[in-house]
């Protein structure tokens, strides 16, 4: 099958390692987050570990709209995480907003305050999205380093 | 010792982020705890003004992932109730159903997160496996995993098969014979009765001054169920006990939320039981009459309260929530007094709260080293396993001996 | 006499000027109109006293032009919920808490004091809710004349 290929591919090549912030969700998308990691879905076995704090981390998972209470928050942890670091906006919420876009207290979108490499949407979106996300994410940076060695 | 509080500005000049929980600390002793909420504050309500009620209906759902079919039906339930809606009754009990799952999937899921919070990780890869069921019923009678779209305003959009009522049952008798095996282990195991018994105590009476609602209140001998006392959607029809217990504390939450479960089970089979036939929707006015409702829930962490105010457009003029969490926050610091600062990340967790674990922050002051510092919320769970290891209270032989029972009764 | 008419013969016979504005709407849901806010204390106090309304589920504001409104909402163990509206002028919208009695009330009082601008005598010492620390001062959200464009201007300015 052409998805656990893909997936035990990069596998080995890489074991990222994962912080989950909250930018004020509803809690939908973290908890499809953690179902991620739990037995059925499993992101462990592809070495995917949840860390927690940015100054372990490779990648940077954010749910949410980007509340103003936490904007200040979220750009600092991105600060703290050392390069290469990519962030990934989970669930229609961090991509534009979703249902919060034009509210007075939410940003609408990760990519509104920090760089986002991919966007995840659904609401919420389900682990299988989550894992094919992240490893879609994955695969783009190996074959951008191919790329640049040759 | 004595006591000496000290304030802390809005902004501290050391650290520019806002923390969500301050706590005063005697040695190990907490002296007071308080917590800046607000930080899921989306403009919800003024949003519910600028848009249609069928728009409103999409956006109470989202206002909580874990009790999203609480709000919504709450939410519509003020609306009907406004512009005199005959609901049929088979809407009703598809409600009631869709509303028991969600009790079983939080349930669920809180035992996960309670039993990670004091290092019981196995109950937790085992409820949220468990949990997968529920989830997977939930995706096949409405669509989704979590936000199930199922409300309208006159009914539900989406009617159950006979052969999705089986499923259900299958699903559920499943479920049943794991809940209770876990409540064996709640009520058998000393480990994990020595480390929740006795931690975040909240008496029957601060329970009712404070306003505490759901399985919080009912562990402290409140006998309040909104299911009960102010019955909506079917559970007037549905023959069930309200779970209380009195033990007072964290271990009292958890027999209360465990017994809820096997309460759940069987209001779901008398749900699939009674459901009448007919149809599952009423035609609903775009324009809804001048008017008002309260409407009340009974969400798994506990009453959930809007108010809907209509001025004959179809806009509201006035949405108002108040979520269950609200008004057990008020009961977490008398909870804490005078507890141990390793006690803080199981008694935050009991109340189930409705906001992201992952993301609060806590500074503690230390009034005898006068040290200040934040703490993650992963630094205040290892120090809280650290602390009770050091008193040889840890899991691994239960995690070991849950492992191996589950192994056994595949 | 339904549980409903007991309690609205006594807040009858207590408070004459409460004739005409109290409302059954249906089974478990009691209405009281425009008290005055000079009297809502004792109404209040009273509710909490003798039909027994133990429980402050929340409090709502609204914008009503030109003054603030606010619901009261109150429940009994029975299942029965009552809702005491008052008004006060928007340019002195002040109020007493109700904390006392109630001392969860402080939430919902920081709410209304945040979002409509409101001011709650008594109100103990504490933290804003919900609006962040560095919310301007004056920009209240839930009041009908507010956009969100609104602040933008003003912080601009």
């Amino acid at each position: 099958m052409k998805f656990t290929e893909k997936v035990t591919n990069w596998a080995r090549i890489k074991s990222p390692w994962i912080l989950h912030f909250n930018t004020g969700a509803c809690n939908a998308c973290d908890i499809e987050i953690i179902a991620a990691l739990t037995p059925r879905y499993d992101l462990e076995r592809f070495g995917v570990q949840l860390k927690g704090t940015p100054r372990h981390a490779d990648v940077l998972i954010c749910s949410g709209p980007v509340t103003k209470q936490v904007k200040s928050r979220l750009r600092r942890i991105y600060e703290q995480m050392p390069e290469p670091k990519f962030v990934v906006a989970v669930g229609t919420c961090s991509c534009s907003g979703g249902v919060f876009d034009g509210c007075y207290s939410v940003e609408s979108g990760v990519d509104k305050v920090i760089p986002v490499a991919a966007y995840i949407p659904g609401c919420p979106a389900s682990p299988k999205a989550i894992i094919d996300g992240v490893v879609k994410l994955l695969v783009s940076l190996e074959e951008k380093e191919e790329r640049e060695k040759r | 010792m004595h006591k000496v509080v000290i304030p802390i500005g809005p902004q501290h000049p050391a650290l520019k982020e806002p923390e969500s929980f301050r706590v005063t600390l005697q040695g190990e002793r907490i002296m007071a705890f308080s917590a800046r909420l607000g930080y899921n504050h989306r403009g919800i309500e003024k949003a519910c003004e600028e848009r249609t009620y069928t728009q409103d209906v999409y956006l109470a759902e989202r206002v909580c992932g874990i009790c999203s079919h609480a709000h919504s039906t709450c939410f519509v339930q003020a609306v009907e109730e406004i512009a005199a809606l005959a609901v049929p009754k088979r809407a009703l009990y598809i409600r009631t159903l869709v509303g028991e799952l969600e009790r079983i999937h939080s349930h669920l899921l809180w035992l996960g997160v309670a039993g990670h919070e004091v290092g019981f990780d196995t109950l937790l890869m085992y409820t949220w496996r468990d949990r997968e069921i529920v989830m997977d019923i939930l995706a096949s009678l409405t669509g989704n995993r979590v936000n199930y779209g199922i409300n309208t305003i006159g009914g539900v959009r989406r009617d159950i098969t006979p052969e999705q009522a089986k499923y259900v049952l299958a699903g559920i008798n499943k479920l049943e014979e794991r809940t209770k095996y876990y409540i064996q282990v709640a009520k058998e195991e000393v480990t994990l009765i020595q480390r929740l018994s006795g931690v975040g105590m909240l008496s029957h009476e601060a329970a009712i001054k404070l306003g505490a609602v759901g399985p919080t209140a009912r562990a402290s001998g409140v006998d309040r169920d909104t299911r009960r006392d102010d019955p909506y959607a079917a559970y007037g029809e549905l023959d069930f006990k309200v779970v209380t217990d009195d033990h007072n504390d964290v271990y009292g939450r958890t027999l209360v939320r465990m017994g809820e479960l096997m309460e759940s089970y069987k209001m779901i089979r008398q749900a699939l039981k009674k459901m009448p036939d007919g149809p599952i929707t009423v035609k609903a006015p775009r324009k809804i009459p001048a008017g008002e409702a309260v409407s009340r829930y009974e969400a798994p962490r506990g009453e959930d309260v809007h108010y809907v105010k209509s001025n004959g457009t179809e806009r509201p003029e006035r949405v108002k929530m108040r979520a269950p969490t609200l008004a057990n926050m008020q009961t977490v610091a008398t909870m804490l007094k005078d507890r141990n600062l390793a006690d803080l990340p199981i008694v935050i967790a009991a109340i189930d709260p409705c906001f992201s674990c992952t993301d609060r922050l806590t500074l503690v002051k230390d009034l005898s080293t006068r040290e200040r510092k934040v703490m993650k919320w992963e630094e205040l769970h290892s120090y809280s396993m650290g602390w009770y290891n050091a008193k040889g209270i840890e899991f691994s032989e239960l995690n070991k001996k849950l492992k191996r029972l589950m192994a056994g009764r595949r | 006499m339904t549980a409903e008419e007991t309690i609205v013969s006594g807040f009858q016979d207590k408070f004459a000027n409460l004739a005409g504005k109290i409302r059954v709407a249906r089974q478990r849901r009691i209405f009281i109109e425009g008290v005055d806010h000079l009297n809502f204390s004792e109404v209040f106090d009273y509710a909490v006293r003798e039909p027994g309304f133990s429980i402050l589920l929340t409090i709502t504001g609204l914008d009503e032009g030109q003054t603030l409104g606010f619901i009261y909402h109150m429940a009994r163990p029975d299942g029965i919920i009552l809702n005491i509206k008052t008004s006060v002028p928007k340019e002195r919208p002040v109020l007493k808490t109700v904390c006392r009695t109630f001392p969860g009330a402080e939430n919902y009082e920081r709410e209304v004091a945040d979002l409509l601008g409101a001011v709650i005598e008594g109100l103990p010492e504490g933290k804003r809710y919900p609006l962040p620390d560095d919310w301007p001062a004056g920009q209240y959200p839930l009041r009908k004349d507010w956009k969100p464009e609104t602040k933008d201007e003003k912080e601009t300015q």
